[in-house]
């Protein structure tokens, strides 16, 4: 049971540094606080358990507040989860030990949109699309485009180095950060370089994208802007084989052809979500392709694309349901056609190389679905980040009855979830590629690194001496 | 009705797809205070991991209900009507807000929120009916007077109904189902007795509230054979057929059309207004951030009882968003949302304009 007392007086000095309004400890908000999108929380709550809450939620103003609240929470030694939109997929803002909770979406105002040098300044707890639909008045982009955008803060696509449906040819979140602004845990507002592309000694600021909170607080970020393309064409293929897929994507993006995007179904996928969400019954791997930009270069790279596609046996489905897709891209996450409670699903997200993925794909849903057949497990995976020397999968396991047990559920979940990365980590791939790590994948951090681990911890115990930043999450915080 | 309650929520509580429109989310920048956090809320209270109480309870009437959340949800979930439907049970434990349940006994005894006055009588007949409310006859009657003069030029001498008495939205998003469908009927009678074919409403919120709310929350049937229609659309069609003129406002300062309340909920409706003033001006209106069919509300809600702070906020929120288009004058149709912008204008540097009474007096010929 906590000690009244000492909460009071933490409650009482947070209050003192944003206002007694943006400090709240009232149980609607510390219900709403101890879940984030992942599915071990959704369906704690869903069996009617309680989740462990924030001690106190804080919605600061600024990065100075920020640097205030680090100072009480390391005086005290308590937790703090910074919160963004709550989209993440790995319980990376569970507030597993309690502490304070800091809401960051105060902090959503643009400062700066530069037309010139194509970039905007804003504050990280602005929500994607709010950013998105500003810059898009000017005739401007931001050229990431997560499914999350609607919830999503821009520091949130950050910390865990989100990826978005266009990213193929615009990069990750990662890529298209200028500089940033970050509150350090132990209270210093530290901005890094302006420009990412310099030879000013090593590229330390790459070291909070990724960091999910845990290294400090992302507060401010300059991001690359795009023009709004005069033009995007689409197009959906159908190929019998999905290696002959994958060959396809393989040769598009080493000829740097420059797809905006490259969504490839597997049969499974195929089958089910887009016959479910799109309507089209097909069997085979379905195969979103588009180009974007100038309309003669963006219809000169799809020529040569479908030249591509063609000698790989492709059936060209034509426009309609590559558009299509485009349009209800977003609707795959809606209620109630999303994957929803009671069932069970996880997204075991992962990238390799090209002579990898293959073998990947197939030895993470052969280890799933012999290891859990007895639960009727059922295996998708679509590939939908593409670079010049790999691609991502985006695998779901999906149970439909678990069982009804949270705890036994649980234990399940984290079951497959181990057969999965297992299976990931002994084919060559990551484990994972833009969900973050989070809680749920913590404890394959070091199996990850291996003898770089400790190397980390160490810049961890450098960073955040008293171990505060949202502790559980990354492979830090358990020792 | 508590049954789609739950199944809403059941898919409300754990999507964020409309956080970014969510209103009260935005000025209040609270988890649960969006619509994956009432809908989370509500959820938790049936699987008895909340009670009701003074915090849950809070958070339920913190809501707008204003319609953003569902204009944006791709698969339709009315989460207004089940938060709505959640307050009638709270309401019916007798558990609701004081604020409330003052507002309720207001709305029982003189259907309206603003003064111990009777609605009057409506008694005579005519082919088009016009639904003045409560927020026209007590907060801004010139606009039913500038209203008449408009219909007139098209020879249209509407029956007055619901003259001082509140559409049922207002006690339905409180929670008190049963008044709003009293209201909602009392005015379906006059309807009925009039004999219109038309009803004409002055502002979205009447529109929504006739056109869906009464049958989707309340279950009382709107008359298949009247046709209902705003004042604004009747306007600019007839603008648009040469029946209709205006002389043109010479020297206008930069003005913006603020869409009013409700106006998510009502999404053919943008371009009228917007015609009539580019007809008036000469040239178009300078345009919000949150605009047509990411319209926020101006605080004329159920919140400005329930939770006024988190009202005055919205109105503030709106006034920034004006000001930053480069704005002097503001200009809408609806009595609510006018009067709440205007009493914070002068701190933004804004000057509100009734869009009825400027379009009368610039009649052609008038």
């Amino acid at each position: 049971m906590k000690q009244v007392f000492p909460h009071e007086m933490i409650r009482s000095e947070l209050e003192e540094v944003v206002g007694q309004h943006f400090v709240s400890i009232d149980e609607s908000d510390r219900l709403v606080y101890s879940t984030d999108w992942s599915w071990m929380p959704q369906m704690w709550l869903d069996r009617g358990e309680p989740l462990p809450p924030p001690d106190y939620i804080v919605h600061p103003g600024s990065a100075e507040e920020i640097a205030a609240i680090m100072e009480i929470a390391n005086k005290y030694g308590i937790p703090v989860i910074p919160w963004g939109g709550g989209s993440g997929t790995q319980g990376g803002a569970l507030p597993i030990f309690g502490g304070i909770m800091l809401d960051l979406k105060r902090l959503d105002k643009i400062i700066e949109i530069d037309e010139k040098s194509l970039t905007v300044t804003a504050q990280a707890g602005i929500i994607l699309t709010q950013l998105e639909w500003a810059v898009n008045e000017r005739g401007l982009m931001l050229p990431h485009y997560p499914a999350s955008a609607n919830c999503a803060t821009l520091g949130g696509c950050l910390a865990p180095r989100g990826t978005g449906t266009i990213s193929t040819k615009y990069g990750k979140a990662e890529d298209l950060v200028l500089s940033m602004q970050v509150v350090l845990p132990t209270g210093e507002i530290i901005r890094t370089p302006p420009v990412p592309q310099h030879a000013a000694g090593p590229d330390f600021f790459r070291l909070f994208l990724g960091s999910e909170g845990t290294l400090g607080i992302i507060t401010e970020a300059t991001m690359q802007l795009d023009y709004l393309p005069e033009e995007r064409l689409l197009r959906a293929l159908l190929f019998e084989d999905l290696g002959n897929a994958l060959e396809a994507g393989r040769r598009i993006m080493t000829r740097r052809l420059e797809p905006f995007v490259i969504r490839l179904y597997d049969p499974n996928s195929t089958r089910s979500r887009v016959k479910r969400i799109l309507g089209y019954e097909l069997e085979g791997a379905y195969m979103v392709m588009g180009f974007d930009g100038d309309p003669d270069i963006a219809a000169l790279q799809e020529r040569k694309a479908m030249e591509i596609c063609r000698e790989l046996n492709a059936r060209d489905l034509g426009r309609e349901p590559g558009e299509r897709w485009w349009r209800q891209r977003y609707d795959f996450y809606y209620p109630p056609q999303n994957l929803k409670l009671p069932w069970m699903y996880g997204t075991t997200e992962t990238i390799t190389t090209y002579d990898k993925i293959e073998q990947l794909y197939r030895a993470v849903k052969q280890a799933v679905e012999e290891s859990y057949a007895d639960w009727d497990v059922s295996f998708i995976g679509h590939f939908s980040h593409w670079f010049h020397w790999g691609v991502m999968l985006y695998s779901r396991f999906i149970i439909e009855e678990p069982p009804e047990d949270a705890q036994e559920a649980l234990r399940l979940h984290n079951r497959i979830w181990n057969t999965a990365m297992t299976a990931v980590l002994e084919n060559g791939g990551m484990i994972n590629e833009h969900h973050g790590v989070g809680l749920k994948l913590s404890r394959y951090m070091s199996r990850q690194y291996g003898d770089a681990w400790p190397l980390l911890l160490r810049l961890k115990g450098t960073i955040d001496p008293n171990g505060i930043m949202n502790p559980g999450k990354v492979g830090f915080g358990f020792e | 009705m508590i049954e789609d309650v739950i199944l809403t929520t059941e898919n409300c509580r754990y999507c964020l797809m409309c956080r970014h429109v969510c209103p009260v989310g935005r000025v209040t920048a609270k988890e649960s205070l969006t619509p994956h956090g009432w809908g989370l809320i509500i959820a938790s209270e049936k699987r008895g991991l909340v009670d009701w109480n003074d915090s849950t309870i809070e958070a339920l009437y913190s809501c707008a209900d204003c319609g953003t959340c569902r204009a944006h949800c791709v698969t339709d979930q009315p989460l207004p009507s089940a938060i709505a439907a959640a307050r009638a049970e709270v309401a019916r434990q007798d558990l609701a807000p004081a604020a409330a349940r003052e507002i309720h006994a207001k709305l029982q005894t003189w259907s309206n929120p603003y003064q111990e006055q009777a609605p009057q009588a409506s008694a005579g007949q005519a082919e088009v009916a016009l639904f003045v409310g409560d927020d026209a006859n007590f907060l801004a009657p010139e606009t039913v007077t500038a209203v008449l003069r408009l219909l007139k030029a098209l020879d249209i001498e509407p029956e007055l109904i619901g003259v001082g008495r509140n559409n049922g939205y207002l006690a339905s998003s409180l929670g008190f189902p049963e008044t709003a469908a009293d209201l909602a009927q009392t005015t379906l009678g006059e309807l009925a007795r009039s004999g219109a074919s038309q009803m004409l409403v002055l502002t979205p919120g009447d529109f929504y509230a006739f056109g869906q709310m009464i049958d989707e929350r309340l279950g009382v049937a709107w008359p298949a054979e009247v046709e209902l229609k705003e004042v604004t659309v009747l306007l600019a069609e007839a603008l648009a057929d040469g029946k209709l003129s205006f002389e043109r406002v010479q020297d206008h300062e930069p003005y913006a059309y603020v869409d009013p309340t409700h106006s998510v909920r009502v999404t053919t409706r943008y371009d009228a207004p917007r015609a009539l003033l580019a007809a008036l001006v000469g040239r178009p209106p300078k345009e919000l951030y949150w605009r047509r069919e990411r319209a926020h509300p101006a605080g004329n809600t159920a919140l400005q009882y329930t939770q006024p702070h988190i009202a005055h906020h919205l109105v503030y929120s709106r006034l920034a968003d004006a000001q930053d288009t480069g704005a002097q004058v503001l200009i809408t149709e609806d009595p609510g949302t006018l009067v709440h912008l205007k009493r914070h204008a002068h701190r933004f540097g804004l000057r509100l304009q009734g869009l009825y009474p400027l379009l009368a007096d610039h009649l052609a010929g008038g």
